[in-house]
């Protein structure tokens, strides 16, 4: 609510100032924020933290603002009570970072349980260390992990597991192909709730997108290009069933010389975990009908989780802390700002008249032209700068059907698996793929996904336009 | 990308290493002495009863009895000759006991230069006598999927005898790499200290375990007890032994990369002078 309020402010004093911005300023900006994606999709080469791309970028643009005389100074009004407060702040959307941090610290804290590699174990014996079971139970565990912790989190257990139990069955050539394929279905797992990823979030809050809503659209397209993806990673890396009973039984002996009590400290721990986890996702799912919870937002149910899970590692809660990526929220923080900015230099203003070309399309080419370019866009630097500023700039429109948001959605999502460097989970597949010396380069990922990708951009493009 | 490698870790630790039971063939013995034919013969009956647990009837016995390949290299000729699954003799073959502070030549060769396991009892006037496996060690400083340490070590047992699982750490080792550890700013000291003791501790614990529930599968009446600790090597060895009253003390021999005795089997062996040996 609080955010609303200062969002509503802003816009007042955005209205307050459009008409002082010389084109010159706004195309100066532009060129500002060209440099930043320019950067971001640089990030490996130059050596440089996101955070500190965009917080460079974001100093610099509330320094050229000043000067330019386009932020609104002074103060905010938030329940009645005139604040002074710094520029920036009401710039960042705190929601999101809540959501963000909360559910971070809620699943670094319940992972201790044990039970996340419990679950991962279990599904390794239960596939008897067939190549073939192995694939579809990790692909299932990585889409789900996708959709109910997060993307990155999700690779991370399942792909390190991925190692582990290939190497302990002697199939580590198999490795490559599992990681890949993994890495792809984290995007299409990434796509199945709002908290999965971090477009969603941004697109689903902006667009009055709830959890169910938005789990109920987006299943049927998770479920038919999960199996696909499955399907042609299969035969694609030639992975199949094991051909003799005596492979069988051995690679049956090897993965159930697994534990997956082994990481488990406590009974107790582990089933407050379980349970914890199964309200965490009932709560979020329903936040926007629970009374009092509805209006504190999701944020705050995060929050609210990682808050009670941190009280049984209350002496040890600063350790959580350290963990944090506080990368990713210094990034958003940076990014929000910038996007401000942007905002006050009538930069959104301006990419919206282009959007608005797109939109005149209609609903259904215009929808699938932005999934496409969203997808591309995503592809070549983070999707999360998209995803916040065309958030912006559909907000200020009143044209914008709700396909275009689920294009955006899709599209940010989906982009992540053309390139390595599309998300941050593909990235995270393809650190483990050279942890573990195998070789592959930015084309050769490219040269392996780009046809999984096309199929998955193309099925999008239609379920987008045909059933959302 | 820290959490990669906590969630590695994490899995590595839950992949364990399951004890995989080998019933162990003794096709034929080759028992080796320095006495006379009679005496050879009744150190033969001696072994033929020590060993009928895990003998049959189809177990060829042969004696190489004092006249016979008195030098090294004859002997060893011998051995290759008749192929044996085991190998049984004493300390000091064909040397003086009175002045040995070790095995002796003729039984370290033995051990070294040939590929069977190698039973040795302390001295010939043991090996006319009975003895009675009744308490027997295996001991190393990393048990985890030593499979076959632990099949030898159960196989020369008595079959509702104790066995004795032994893994010692060597102190002295892990305090040179927790000095490193400490001079690593990066590295927690303390929490390196607890957790790689730990981690050590409980992969061998965990291997124990595993070798409890399957060799009760085939050796039920067999008495199963385990020991990790850290220590000094010779000092501990020594005092477990002496602690579990041990009839036979199972251990390695041979070095992949070297002639010599295997690290700790050569002052084992110098100290343990009263304990029978089964050296692989």
């Amino acid at each position: 609510m609080t955010l609303s309020v200062l969002t509503a402010i802003q816009e007042s004093h955005t209205e307050e100032v459009i008409a002082h911005v010389p084109m010159e300023v706004t195309l100066f900006f532009t060129v500002i924020l060209v440099g930043m994606i320019v950067t971001l999709a640089l990030e490996e080469k130059i050596h440089a933290k996101k955070s500190v791309i965009a917080g460079t970028y974001a100093l610099i643009c509330l320094f050229l603002g000043a000067v330019f005389e386009i932020l609104p100074f002074g103060p905010v009004i938030v329940g009645g009570h005139e604040i002074h407060m710094p520029i920036y702040i009401p710039a960042i959307d705190w929601g999101v970072i809540a959501i963000i941090l909360g559910s971070s610290l809620f699943v670094d804290a319940t992972s201790k349980s044990g039970l996340f590699t419990w679950i991962a174990i279990k599904l390794t014996k239960s596939s008897r260390g067939d190549l073939f079971n192995l694939l579809i139970f990790y692909g299932l565990m990585t889409v789900v992990f996708s959709a109910v912790l997060n993307n990155v989190t999700a690779m991370i257990i399942v792909g390190s597991l991925t190692a582990v139990s290939l190497n302990k069955l002697g199939q580590n050539d198999k490795l490559l192909g599992f990681l890949v394929i993994e890495g792809l279905l984290t995007n299409i797992g990434g796509l199945l709730t709002l908290i999965s990823s971090v477009p969603n979030i941004i697109i689903g809050t902006a667009a009055g997108i709830n959890f169910v809503e938005f789990f109920i659209s987006a299943s049927p397209y998770v479920v038919v290009v999960t199996a696909l993806t499955l399907v042609i990673g299969m035969t694609r890396f030639k992975i199949k069933r094991l051909s003799t009973q005596a492979d069988r039984d051995t690679a049956k002996q090897l993965v159930d010389e697994f534990d997956e009590n082994d990481g488990v400290e406590s009974q107790g721990f582990f089933w407050f975990g379980v349970a914890m986890l199964v309200l965490f996702i009932l709560t979020i799912a329903t936040t926007s009908v629970l009374p009092f919870i509805r209006d504190l937002g999701m944020g705050y149910v995060a929050l609210l989780f990682a808050g009670i899970m941190l009280l049984k590692f209350k002496s040890t809660a600063d350790r959580f802390y350290q963990a944090l990526d506080w990368d990713l929220l210094g990034f958003f923080a940076g990014l929000f700002i910038v996007i401000n900015v942007m905002e006050h230099a009538q930069v959104l203003a301006m990419i919206g008249q282009g959007v608005e070309q797109i939109l005149a399309l209609g609903p259904q080419l215009g929808s699938a032209a932005v999934l496409v370019a969203a997808a591309f866009f995503s592809s070549v630097t983070d999707n999360i700068p998209l995803a916040a500023m065309l958030a912006n700039i559909f907000s200020e429109l009143d044209n914008v059907s709700m396909s275009m948001w689920w294009s955006v959605v899709f599209g940010a999502n989906l982009g992540g698996n053309i390139t390595p460097i599309g998300s941050a989970s593909t990235l995270v597949a393809v650190t483990i793929i050279h942890k573990h010396n195998l070789h592959l380069s930015f084309a050769g990922f490219v040269k392996i996904a780009l046809p999984f990708a096309l199929i998955q951009i193309l099925i999008a493009a239609l379920y987008v336009v045909f059933f959302l | 990308m820290t959490k990669i490698d906590q969630f590695e870790s994490v899995f590595k630790s839950a992949a364990k290493t399951s004890f995989q039971y080998e019933k162990f063939e003794l096709g034929s013995v080759l028992i080796v002495t320095d006495v006379n034919v009679s005496q050879s013969e009744e150190i033969l009956s001696n072994f033929k009863q020590q060993l009928q647990h895990c003998s049959d009837g189809r177990t060829q016995w042969v004696v190489l009895s004092g006249g016979q390949s008195q030098n090294i290299s004859d002997l060893i000729t011998d051995v290759e000759k008749r192929a044996p699954d085991l190998i049984c003799t004493y300390r000091y073959l064909h040397e003086d006991a009175k002045w040995q502070n070790s095995l002796g030549d003729h039984t370290v060769a033995l051990t070294q230069q040939t590929t069977p396991p190698v039973l040795i009892l302390p001295n010939a006037a043991d090996a006319e006598n009975l003895l009675d496996f009744n308490s027997v060690m295996a001991m190393t400083d990393h048990l985890t999927g030593d499979h076959r340490l632990v099949n030898m070590a159960a196989t020369f047992g008595r079959l509702d005898g104790k066995l004795h699982l032994v893994n010692v750490e060597d102190e002295m080792i892990f305090e040179r790499y927790m000095q490193v550890i400490g001079k690593i700013p990066e590295i927690d000291t303390d929490t390196a200290r607890e957790k790689i003791l730990n981690q050590l501790f409980k992969e061998a614990k965990d291997y124990m375990i595993s070798c409890r529930e399957i060799l009760k599968e085939h050796k039920p009446e067999l008495d199963i007890t385990e020991t990790v600790l850290l220590g000094h090597h010779l000092r501990e060895y020594r005092r477990l032994v002496e602690t579990h009253n041990v009839d036979l003390l199972v251990m390695h021999t041979k070095d992949e990369d070297q002639l010599a005795m295997h690290g700790l089997a050569y002052p084992l062996a110098v100290e343990l002078k009263q304990t029978p040996l089964l050296m692989l």
